[in-house]
């Protein structure tokens, strides 16, 4: 992980000054989690895809504003954020996410599609803030403070939104047993 | 550590320290009620990620193109090297610039007077150096000349005096052979 993050930093350096192919390879690293967050922040793959490719060029053109190399990673979930919620707001002036829910329930013997079908369900019944906290921190691992960064919130509203947000998946995706202590 | 204080979503999201897991840990293996929602939380995890990550339809790739890339004035602006070369030389241009510019704002009324007396005092003391100069080697120059004709006169008139000389010789020697050839002449006449 340290060879990747310095790596990434020279490639940022080698885009800086103009080198299209040193940005390239670093699209390359970075394309496929960009392109899941935002399919699953606005549930449409060519949307998704669109918005991904704005998000690049965006990049490309702000790079030399990235003050801190090694903040590569948030800075750019940053501006997909702030390009979801822009198309978001275009299409559902509420913000809220298009992301349908869908019936399912507990995981335990269910099938992989099932199982797939039960967390885009559960994931689908969460608020978009409470949404857009577990892709950030499950599915991207980022920290409590990059996620602060990214969703522009306190510390405190990234903790209470992705707390609510595993009690809310934790009844749907593991529910207590017959007899459990909960 | 008590149930209330134990955060077991910050534990199975990975939001801990090694030492904070440590505790965490060792409440768990005493608490079954922990255990349990520790269990839940765990398994809905599992189930998040069980979501694969799909791939993208369309690989995102930029060609080269003269719209994105940097200006002239950008990449000098970026190049760290070129920057500080640039500064220096700004830096000097400006000391220089400003060397220049201060002269004449430093100098008032007064100092303006000063410096023409000190000028004029020090082409007056050049001119007079110069003058005693000029007056020196013209007297020298006479003495000179002087010595030269007087030199001049003296050798012709000493080349005159052996000239003199030499005559009243050649006339003195022929009086002397003449009264000699007439001594003799006189001497052989009284003799017959």
């Amino acid at each position: 992980m340290i060879f990747r993050e310095v790596e990434d930093r020279d490639l940022i350096a080698k885009a800086r000054r103009g080198h299209v192919e040193a940005y390239n390879v670093l699209v390359s690293r970075w394309e496929k989690r960009v392109f899941n967050y935002l399919l699953r922040l606005v549930g449409h793959r060519e949307d998704a895809l669109d918005l991904s490719q704005d998000v690049f060029l965006k990049a490309y053109q702000n790079l030399t504003k990235l003050d801190d190399t090694a903040k590569f990673a948030p800075w750019l979930f940053r501006i997909a954020h702030n390009e979801a919620y822009s198309l978001l707001r275009k299409n559902r002036p509420d913000g809220e996410l298009a992301v349908e829910p869908q019936t399912g329930d507990a995981s335990a013997g269910m099938f992989p599609m099932e199982l797939t079908l039960a967390v885009r369900g559960a994931l689908g019944r969460l608020s978009a803030d409470q949404r857009e906290a577990v892709l950030l921190k499950v599915y991207q691992g980022f920290k409590f403070e990059e996620m602060a960064e990214i969703l522009s919130c306190p510390v405190s509203t990234v903790k209470s939104r992705l707390y609510t947000a595993l009690d809310l998946l934790k009844q749907t995706l593991a529910p207590v047993n017959t007899g459990g202590t909960e | 550590m008590s149930c209330s204080t134990v955060d077991l979503k910050a534990y199975a999201v990975g939001e801990m320290t090694q030492r904070e897991k440590a505790a965490v840990e060792d409440h768990v293996r005493g608490c079954q009620g922990c255990r349990e929602e520790l269990e839940r939380l765990n398994l809905t995890r599992t189930a998040l990620l069980a979501l694969e990550q799909e791939e993208i339809p369309q690989r995102i790739s930029f060609v080269s193109d003269r719209v994105f890339e940097p200006r002239w004035w950008q990449t000098i602006w970026r190049s760290g090297p070129i920057m500080g070369f640039a500064s220096a030389a700004l830096l000097a241009g400006a000391i220089v610039v400003h060397g220049f510019s201060a002269r004449p704002a430093s100098g008032s009324g007064v100092d303006t007077a000063q410096i023409e007396q000190r000028v004029e005092g020090q082409v007056s003391a050049r001119l007079d150096a110069a003058i005693t100069k000029a007056v020196s080697d013209s007297r020298a120059q006479q003495a000179a000349e002087f010595a030269r004709v007087l030199n001049a006169t003296k050798q012709r008139y000493e080349t005159e005096r052996q000239a003199d000389l030499a005559t009243i010789r050649q006339a003195a020697d022929y009086y002397q052979k003449q009264f000699g050839r007439l001594l003799v002449a006189s001497n052989e006449g009284a003799g017959q």
